[in-house]
């Protein structure tokens, strides 16, 4: 392990001897190598290439975790891939399966339209009051059904509290990926009240779920339709939607991400976003700053995209509860004093294990739940590299 | 207190990994326990509500479903019925049916329903019958949904 004086202007990094990152990485192989497999390695030459792809980009990517002490960056790579890939395979399914994008009123009826984790705040309300799900979508089995959504959320949450929007969730990578294309912000200034937005938006769309029975946010703002799956337009209704939702997707996830370098979808809008900060409360990971070695450099604050990293949090020691624990701050801290941390240990104790540990939770979930849809996704471009199609 | 804390905290954490494996490897295990601990469904607005009776037409039959004014507390003003034609294999070309779905022995809707053109038609002989909300074809058959109101 390395540490570099702050005074160098260089980041204090846990560094690692590339021998001592394979012994770290090994565990991350072998678990990566039996989830992503299912025990069997696939024999048809196209999917084993794909699998082998799939496997290395992940243990390439880990190793360099433990072998840089950089977390940020590689999260970044795979999370961006995972949101690229998934719309890639979620598309080429629907086509598969409907001829298009939009959703028909048939699997609408016939409750089979897949659930997504955005929907869960919700559903919460009405299931507790009328024992229902306001979703047309399957309790159990399927493609996405309701309760292994809901499986997925309860782990997540236990074992990532809001890092799920960070590791897990396969929209996040999409604001991700666009607030890093410019090197510089040219929005710089945002209002720090605008972080109660998504809290405004969560309270709005729980409540009108609620009245209506009806999943309020999928109707009518998710930015994520766009992308994914829509109601074909056959109404004023339905297309005053449709403005509505692509416009919000090309604001809030690709031009303010773009000039203000913050992921503004997941910070300032995501109602689901805002509910599981909560679990970061009894979530035994967090980011701290160590108020002895800090130097006050705002570094934290400036870099964190997520707007959870304030002056104010910094005085605190930690970030605000919206922390995504994305990595950022710990990485441009040039003093080490932000780190990951695990809560009842001494924010001065080993820094690497506490670090590890988080890694080796966050990053087998992002690998687990997105290793399918990757080999997915990759299969699907090389089809149609090979044959023109994707389908 | 302070050692116990630590070792509380580092077990918390190896726990954490152990729960990302469990996440994935019970998925389908947990899912289907969370399922059948909740008993929750699907919402009625949804679902259609429950089968309330099926009648035989020999070839084909006519699905029945409860009216559905479910709120989330108590019950809604505006609600519908959801009615249903399979097997869609053998659906004549036209089907007039009389529907009774208060169960007082008198038609409360006439629908007819043109499988060729995919036409729904809706007579309504009781006031709390509005109109055609959903008309649509499934794999199994023809569904429609019709919009009703609470006549007091």
């Amino acid at each position: 392990m390395t540490k570099e004086h702050p005074s160098q202007g260089k980041t204090v990094g846990v560094r690692q001897s590339p021998g001592k990152s394979f012994l770290l990485a090994l565990p991350m192989m072998l678990l990566t190598l039996m989830m992503m497999s299912g025990g069997k390695i696939p024999a048809d030459p196209q999917r084993l290439f794909v699998f082998a792809v799939t496997y290395l980009f992940f243990n390439l990517l880990f190793f360099l975790m433990i072998h840089t002490g950089k977390t940020d960056r590689y999260r970044a790579t795979a999370f961006i891939t995972y949101a690229l890939l998934f719309i890639v395979s979620f598309i080429s399914h629907m086509f598969e399966a409907r001829g298009s994008m939009s959703l028909s009123e048939e699997k609408i009826i016939l409750c089979e339209v897949p659930f997504c984790h955005l929907v869960i705040p919700m559903t919460l309300i009405p299931a507790a009051l009328t024992k229902t799900i306001i979703f047309p979508g399957m309790i159990t089995g399927g493609f996405a059904s309701i309760a292994s959504m809901f499986t997925i959320w309860i782990g997540a949450s236990l074992s990532l509290g809001r890092g799920w929007c960070s590791w897990g969730c396969f929209f996040g990578g999409l604001d991700d990926a666009f607030s890093r294309i410019l090197k510089k912000p040219l929005l710089r200034k945002i209002d720090p009240r605008w972080t109660y937005l998504p809290w405004a938006v969560l309270l709005a769309v729980v409540l009108t779920a609620a009245a209506f029975l009806s999943p309020t946010y999928c109707t009518w703002l998710c930015p994520f339709k766009t992308v994914t799956e829509f109601q074909a337009v056959t109404s004023f209704k339905i297309l005053v939607q449709t403005i509505i939702f692509v416009s919000l997707f090309i604001a809030l996830v690709i031009v303010l991400p773009l000039l203000t370098k913050r992921r503004t979808q997941c910070s300032l809008f995501c109602p689901f976003g805002a509910m599981q900060g909560l679990t970061n409360r009894i979530n035994v990971f967090d980011v701290r700053i160590d108020p002895h070695i800090c130097t006050n450099c705002k570094r934290c604050v400036k870099a964190c995209p997520t707007l959870s990293v304030t002056e104010e949090s910094v005085r605190a020691g930690r970030p605000l509860m919206s922390c995504m624990k994305c990595g950022t701050c710990v990485d441009v801290c040039p003093s080490g004093a932000a780190a990951f941390h695990v809560r009842g240990t001494p924010v001065e104790g080993n820094r690497n294990i506490k670090r590890l540990l988080f890694l080796y939770a966050a990053f087998l979930f992002l690998a687990i739940f997105s290793g399918g849809t990757i080999q997915d996704g990759l299969s699907r471009i090389i089809r149609l590299i090979t044959t023109g199609s994707m389908i | 207190m302070k050692r116990a804390r630590n070792i509380a905290g580092y077990a918390w954490a190896v726990a954490c990994v152990v729960a990302v494996l469990a996440t994935f490897i019970g998925n389908d295990y947990f899912s289907a326990k969370l399922a059948s601990a909740t008993g929750v469904t699907i919402s009625p607005w949804y679902s259609g509500g429950e089968i309330v009776r099926s009648i035989d037409h020999g070839a084909y039959r006519t699905v029945i479903r409860r009216p559905v004014f479910d709120g989330l507390i108590g019950e809604r003003k505006e609600g519908f019925i959801q009615i249903e034609w399979q097997p869609v294999t053998a659906l004549p070309p036209v089907i007039e049916d009389g529907i009774d779905f208060t169960g007082d022995g008198k038609e409360d809707f006439a629908f007819r329903l043109d499988t060729i053109a995919g036409r729904g038609t809706l007579t309504p002989r009781n006031p709390s019958v509005i109109a055609v909300e959903t008309l649509v074809k499934v794999n199994q058959g023809w569904v429609a949904r019709i919009q009703l109101r609470k006549v007091s």
